[in-house]
């Protein structure tokens, strides 16, 4: 079967683009819910791995892209890894994040902040500073105080330098962000 | 691997030294994007990883953090099964690149390049007596199209190593079971919630610690285990080692060379019991 035909039949765009997006072959799910029995946050989560991919073919946009699911899932590939049909949930989850952040969708998860102070420190610095990273992260999320009391302990035992160098070539980086920024598409 | 996890370098540099390998820096090289750049941009994410595959110029490329190791994997599995993407890559990147630089994770060239019996020979304080399980977490062995680096539910290299050691490595059925990894920072309780199940079976299987090759496992386990043992009301008091810690302490290496008082739950009374002490 043509994958994008069968998605637009019954779903209509909303799972063709997910698709396109995420390359997770999410038509061929068989409902078995071997993804959901071996997925470690599939019991305290509000949209299940299998039922995630029913959602999608569905069309429930709304529903998926303000999931708590897509901010807990780990990606720790394990759904991926036993489907018997390779539809990799794992996958489908980075397509709707993506998408659920674009569409500037509700969540009370931290995730997406992270995830801009992340990849900001990796352009500017090219890597990573620890202490600099949770201090951002602290201020812009105002958990001021949450483990706080491990920081003496963290800084004694030398786990926590205040200072890490920066990776030269920031004028690459920049460029190759703003290169990634301006194509067309996702990666392929 | 120079801030939280600095131990897992130092510890891991010494065991090169005193196995006569080789382990120069990439010139240059920056962070592969991790976690983040997978959920925000999946062009970013194989264009970093592929920037210092480019660096290594031919010459394999040894990885101690899995989450690097699985994206540059990642990286390599993308470009070289698809032109397109190797086009849109070196797009980004401004430089081509053929996705076939070898990648392998630490426990591989030990296990398969040098091999348990040089380990052996090299052991001069075997780890007697320490019964441990090896926990894997899930990017080193999953997806194991991409990584190719052992059985996806039940790896061995690492038990492999660290008998070679002398360790009692047990058997158990949590080697590769989640352990919430970067949720330590943004959403705790899950970290909490898959941490409890890790450390709690490790107990009910025997063990006296856990050896890890991750360094956010590593954290997780160690670092948060008084936090999860609030959370849960249980109380586990396992040292929680990287396997080069392990490894070194058999060759004889010393404490300090090892990072070990980096360990939040301390080893010392493990070790003292065991007679496993520099």
């Amino acid at each position: 079967m043509t994958m994008s035909l069968a998605a637009a039949e019954i779903a209509g765009d909303f799972a063709s683009l997910v698709e396109a997006q995420s390359h997770a072959n999410l038509m061929a799910c068989l409902q078995c819910g071997k993804c959901t029995s071996g997925c470690p946050v599939a019991a305290g989560t509000d949209i299940k791995p299998h039922a995630m991919v029913r959602s999608v073919q569905f069309g429930q946009r709304d529903d998926v892209l303000r999931s708590r699911m897509i901010w807990e899932c780990t990606s720790c590939q394990t759904c991926a890894t036993r489907c018997p049909q390779k539809v990799s949930v794992a996958a489908l989850n980075d397509g709707l994040r993506r998408m659920s952040v674009r569409a500037k969708s509700p969540t009370k998860s931290a995730v997406p902040v992270f995830n801009n102070i992340f990849m900001n420190a990796v352009r500017k610095r090219g890597r990573m500073n620890e202490a600099g990273l949770m201090a951002s992260f602290k201020l812009r999320t105002m958990r001021l105080f949450a483990d706080m009391g491990k920081l003496p302990m963290m800084l004694l035992k030398g786990k926590l330098p205040l200072w890490q160098a920066s990776a030269p070539g920031r004028g690459e980086r920049e460029a190759m962000f703003k290169r990634a920024a301006s194509a067309k598409g996702d990666k392929s | 691997m120079e801030g939280t996890a600095h131990d897992y370098q130092k510890s891991t540099v010494a065991v090169a030294k005193a196995l006569g390998l080789q382990l120069p820096e990439i010139p240059g090289w920056t962070c592969c994007g991790s976690t983040s750049a997978h959920q925000t941009d999946p062009l970013l994410a194989l264009a970093l990883p592929a920037k210092n595959l480019i660096a290594a110029e031919g010459k394999t490329v040894a990885v101690g953090c899995a989450a690097c190791y699985n994206r540059l994997k990642t990286a390599n599995h993308e470009i070289a099964s698809d032109p397109q993407t190797r086009k849109t890559v070196a797009g980004v990147v401004g430089k081509d690149y053929d996705g076939q630089t070898k990648i392998l994770h630490l426990l591989e060239i030990l296990a398969r390049d040098i091999g348990t019996a040089k380990i052996a020979q090299a052991v001069k304080k075997p780890l007697k007596g320490l019964k441990l399980v090896t926990y894997y977490g899930c990017l080193l062995s999953r997806p194991p199209e991409v990584t190719k680096f052992d059985d996806p539910e039940n790896p061995t290299l690492m038990d492999q190593v660290l008998e070679a050691a002398g360790a009692t490595v047990l058997e158990w059925p949590h080697k590769t079971e989640c352990c919430g990894a970067g949720y330590s920072i943004t959403d705790v309780g899950i970290v909490k919630r898959l941490t409890r199940e890790i450390l709690a079976m490790a107990k009910a299987a025997g063990a006296d610690c856990i050896a890890t090759a991750c360094p956010l496992c590593q954290l997780n386990l160690d670092l948060r285990q008084k936090d999860t043992e609030k959370a849960s009301g249980e109380h586990f008091d396992l040292p929680v080692f990287y396997f080069t810690q392990l490894l070194g302490l058999a060759f004889g290496i010393s404490r300090k060379d090892l990072g070990l008082r980096s360990l939040v739950v301390s080893p010392n009374r493990l070790l003292a019991d065991r007679g496993i002490s520099v």
